[in-house]
């Protein structure tokens, strides 16, 4: 894992994602989940390109099941968009995230 | 400056992986770039049963690491995660911009971009994508621990899929639209027996429906036009795929599917460019057919570039 991301818990939700000053982007992984293998290197990618507009945290979704169900998320990956401690933005899932739609969306909330 | 390759092949599934073994050993200068990590839907496929040279069950995450690591032992070079942000394949090199940052070309280029899990087409399926819609039973599997759920479909991935979902899920109801499965008899007998699943006959999707989550699934009996709303905790769809022929869409010849015609050769009908494998027009798809078409892509690409040499020599 690059050093622009952060593994977080549930229990740090509150602090590093509903209180950051900064956009968040919050990356549901799992074990044995060959798309979230292939998300990592990009999302690291992205974090070190938006190194200090953005924050990049990544949490392990069996070991947080309850934050997963009150977020409504079922799938690995899955990447939420946060502003103001309020999510943004259109979620994305499964093996088809490209590199380039997370910068646009990124830039998007930036500019926002 | 661009760097160089003999051959660059897109797609490192079984096809595109056998095509990098054989390219390799023939000593072709060979790059594999994928999207994801290697194996394609091979490595999202529980377990496999029907490629020789296994006698018992293998993962298929397994079968796809020991498929790149066999091709990079040979010493092409198989990069991951790469997205292709620019290219062009008309002309005698063929180039590719990757990541909007670097450049690479080759003469000949095998394109085995494969197939993608079809959608259903139906109302909120976008919406609840993630939020209880899946395509991926090894990914999201684990989500549904004690819960019920239901797969859509009936061929060999809707049944296998739903068998490996049973070690999860308290009770999995198939909904599938004709009468009977397409899936092999053996996986189709274990379904029918095991106690954990259930199946809807001659039924079709109609909406995704929920607030934030999807809640209920609406399904429509094609015979007797009943209607009628389920509750679920999620559903996994398995109804096929579609060709992802973004590469060379416009520039090779396809068929009324959106499947690439291809000579015997697997050559298309634009000089050095070939595709194997999903992607291809042909009636049967399966692991062992996408390593012949790339065996057979390779071979004849080796050939190509070899003529191509003797031209600029």
């Amino acid at each position: 894992m690059s050093e622009y991301v952060k593994e977080i818990t549930q229990a740090d939700f509150e602090a590093e994602v509903a209180k950051s000053s900064l956009p968040v982007i919050l990356d549901f992984f799992s074990t044995e989940c060959p798309p979230c293998e292939a998300l990592a290197p990009k999302f690291d990618a992205v974090a070190e390109q938006f190194a200090g507009k953005a924050r990049f945290l990544k949490i392990f979704r069996q070991g947080n099941k309850d934050l997963a169900s009150r977020l409504g998320v079922t799938g690995s990956p899955t990447l939420l968009f946060f502003k103001g401690g309020a999510e943004q933005g259109e979620r994305m899932s499964g093996e088809e995230i490209k590199r380039t739609a997370i910068k646009a969306q990124i830039e998007s909330l930036l500019g926002a | 400056m661009a760097e160089r390759y003999d051959v660059i092949i897109v797609g490192a599934g079984p096809a595109g992986l056998s095509a990098a073994i054989y390219a390799a050993r023939a000593r072709l200068k060979t790059l594999v770039l994928d999207e994801s990590v290697p194996g394609g839907q091979m490595k999202t496929t529980h377990k496999v049963s029907n490629y020789p040279g296994f006698p018992e069950d293998v993962k298929g995450a397994d079968l796809a690491k020991a498929f790149s690591m066999q091709a990079e032992r040979f010493g092409a070079k198989v990069r991951r995660a790469i997205e292709i942000t620019a290219h062009d394949l008309t002309g005698p090199l063929k180039t590719f911009e990757l990541d909007e940052e670097e450049h690479v070309e080759a003469p000949a280029v095998i394109v085995a971009t494969g197939a993608k899990p079809r959608e259903l087409g139906v109302p909120g399926e976008s919406k609840y994508r993630g939020r209880g819609i899946s395509y991926c039973a090894t990914c999201d599997g684990a989500y549904f621990d004690g819960k019920e759920i239901h797969v859509i479909g009936g061929g060999n991935s809707a049944v296998e899929e739903s068998l490996f979902l049973t070690q999860f899920a308290k009770k999995v109801t198939i909904v599938h639209q004709f009468d009977h499965f397409q899936a092999e008899p053996v996986s189709a007998a274990e379904a029918l027996a095991h106690p954990k699943i259930e199946v809807i006959w001659n039924s079709e999707p109609r909406a995704f429906l929920g607030e934030n989550q999807l809640e209920k699934l609406r399904i429509e009996d094609v015979k007797t036009k009943e209607v009628r709303e389920l509750a679920t905790d999620g559903v996994f769809v398995f109804v096929g795929y579609v060709p992802r022929t973004d590469l060379v869409k416009g520039l090779v010849k396809m068929n009324e599917w959106g499947y690439v015609e291809t000579g015997e050769d697997m050559s298309t009908n634009v000089p050095g460019v070939y595709v194997a494998g999903d992607i291809r027009s042909k009636r049967f798809r399966q692991i062992t057919t996408a390593v012949a078409d790339g065996t057979i892509a390779a071979l004849a690409v080796q050939k190509f570039v070899k003529d191509q040499q003797r031209v600029a020599a």
